[in-house]
């Protein structure tokens, strides 16, 4: 099993945009207004979890 | 699509860059991937008096409320107030961030620039290593749009800097994560800005209540990256509501959320291209404020472009004015404040609360963040001891 990737849950996510700002990896952009993970880019570092404000994006196997 | 300059975002930055290029002569296109210029809003929406200074916003449509200071409160409640103490002064205004970006493209379209909506730049055009444009979407439509100089006004997540190499990445420990409700039926003054720190309140950061009116307020939180859990921004917010009464009663009529750079600026000239605003880091990192500099930078990066448009050389030499430019106006007062930043995030509760109680009668000079660190060092020159020269260096 590998680590958890970033994803972002569409109907919390308020596109402030700090979890793209933070990325390592520039794994998350903005799409249709909603961030959005390119989950092949994404190290699983949770860096962008932890920063989310309203706890929209989680870890998924 | 041939312009001299294309600048990306509609932000304050952007369009007050694209302004001063366009009213240099130089044909100008904004390029906007959001349907509404300004919309949705991503700021707390407090500005100081400064920005009259500028002179770049006609009329007072973008005004929510005029406020006299700003009282800070430690964590035991203890109250620092800042404020003019003359009778009449200004300080600062809580504005609606929507129309005031309006305002400033309606100023940039004024001066000759041209704006189009719903269009990402989504990379940049090269020839011979050279950057000669930018590729866009519009809708689902792909074009080019070539241009002599590429202005990257796309905000605190830049992707623009990162296209030539720039590191634009911040660590979390440098960058704000917020959420603000904009309140109803509240009980507050109108007269102050009022800001709330301590770690329980709001880790690394401080909980804001900006008055827009006499009912309504801009209820946030700041809480630093590095601090941060997943959703503890919204859940500290909603417990700082909780136990204020006054605030408690009202309703939310707008929930947003935002963050911002506390960093130190980034380089922002790389061949022809340049970084403005939030994209280049321009914002006091005390404070998170970004507004007049956003301002400030826009203008001497949209002189500097203009000048280069006229004489036709895109080499970093000549557009490297605008960096010079910036390091001049407010690049001293940014590396300063950084510091403050890192010394302040160095203070437990105690010592926030020892710090307000010596200044709880203090009659400061101006309303500003440097008046308060000045107080500081004054009344404790060993515990701020790394600060004194900085402070010399900005009377300067």
């Amino acid at each position: 099993m590998g680590k958890p990737k970033a994803k972002v849950d569409e109907k919390k996510c308020l596109a402030c945009g700090g979890c793209i700002a933070v990325c390592p990896k520039d794994a998350v952009s903005m799409c249709g207004g909603r961030a959005f993970v390119i989950v092949e880019r994404c190290i699983s570092c949770a860096i962008c979890i932890r920063i989310c404000p309203v706890g929209a994006i989680s870890g998924e196997v | 699509m041939k312009y001299d300059v294309v600048v990306i975002g509609s932000g304050p930055a952007g369009s007050v860059t694209a302004r001063f290029a366009a009213e240099s002569g130089s044909k100008v296109l904004i390029v906007e991937r959001r349907a509404e210029v300004g919309v949705p809003v991503l700021c707390g929406e407090g500005i100081s008096q400064k920005v009259d200074d500028y002179d770049m916003l006609e009329g007072r449509r973008w005004i929510a409320n005029k406020v006299e200071g700003a009282r800070i409160y430690s964590p035991d409640g203890t109250m620092v107030k800042l404020s003019a103490e003359m009778a009449g002064e200004e300080t600062g205004y809580v504005v609606y961030r929507d129309i005031f970006d309006q305002e400033l493209a309606r100023s940039a379209a004024k001066a000759g620039a041209e704006i189009m909506m719903k269009t990402e730049a989504t990379g940049l055009l090269k020839e011979n290593g050279k950057i000669t444009g930018v590729k866009a979407m519009q809708f689902d439509e792909e074009f080019d749009i070539e241009a002599d100089v590429i202005v990257g006004a796309d905000g605190v997540e830049s992707k623009v800097g990162q296209w030539v190499g720039i590191d634009t990445t911040l660590k979390p420990h440098d960058l704000e994560t917020c959420v603000q409700y904009t309140l109803t039926n509240v009980e507050c003054n109108v007269k102050y800005c009022d800001f709330y720190l301590g770690k329980e309140v709001a880790p690394g950061g401080y909980v804001w209540v900006f008055p827009k009116g006499k009912d309504v307020a801009n209820v946030g939180i700041g809480v630093l990256g590095s601090l941060s859990e997943s959703g503890m921004a919204l859940k500290l917010l909603d417990k700082f509501i909780a136990g204020h009464p006054e605030l408690k009663k009202g309703e939310p009529v707008r929930l947003l959320a935002g963050a911002t750079p506390v960093a130190e600026p980034v380089e922002t000239v790389r061949d022809n291209l340049l970084l403005v605003g939030d994209a280049a880091r321009h914002v006091s990192p005390i404070t998170g404020g970004g507004l007049t500099t956003a301002l400030e930078g826009g203008k001497i990066a949209g002189e500097t472009i203009g000048m280069a448009v006229r004489e036709q050389k895109f080499d970093r030499e000549t557009l490297s004015a605008y960096e010079i430019g910036w390091k001049e106006a407010f690049g001293k007062k940014l590396r300063r404040n950084y510091i403050v930043k890192e010394i302040m995030l160095g203070f437990d509760d105690k010592t926030l609360n020892m710090l307000a109680d010596s200044l709880k009668d203090y009659k400061f000079e101006e309303f500003s963040t440097l008046s308060l660190v000045k107080a500081l060092v004054l009344k404790h020159p060993t515990l701020l001891m790394k600060l004194r020269p900085l402070v010399k260096i900005s009377e300067v």
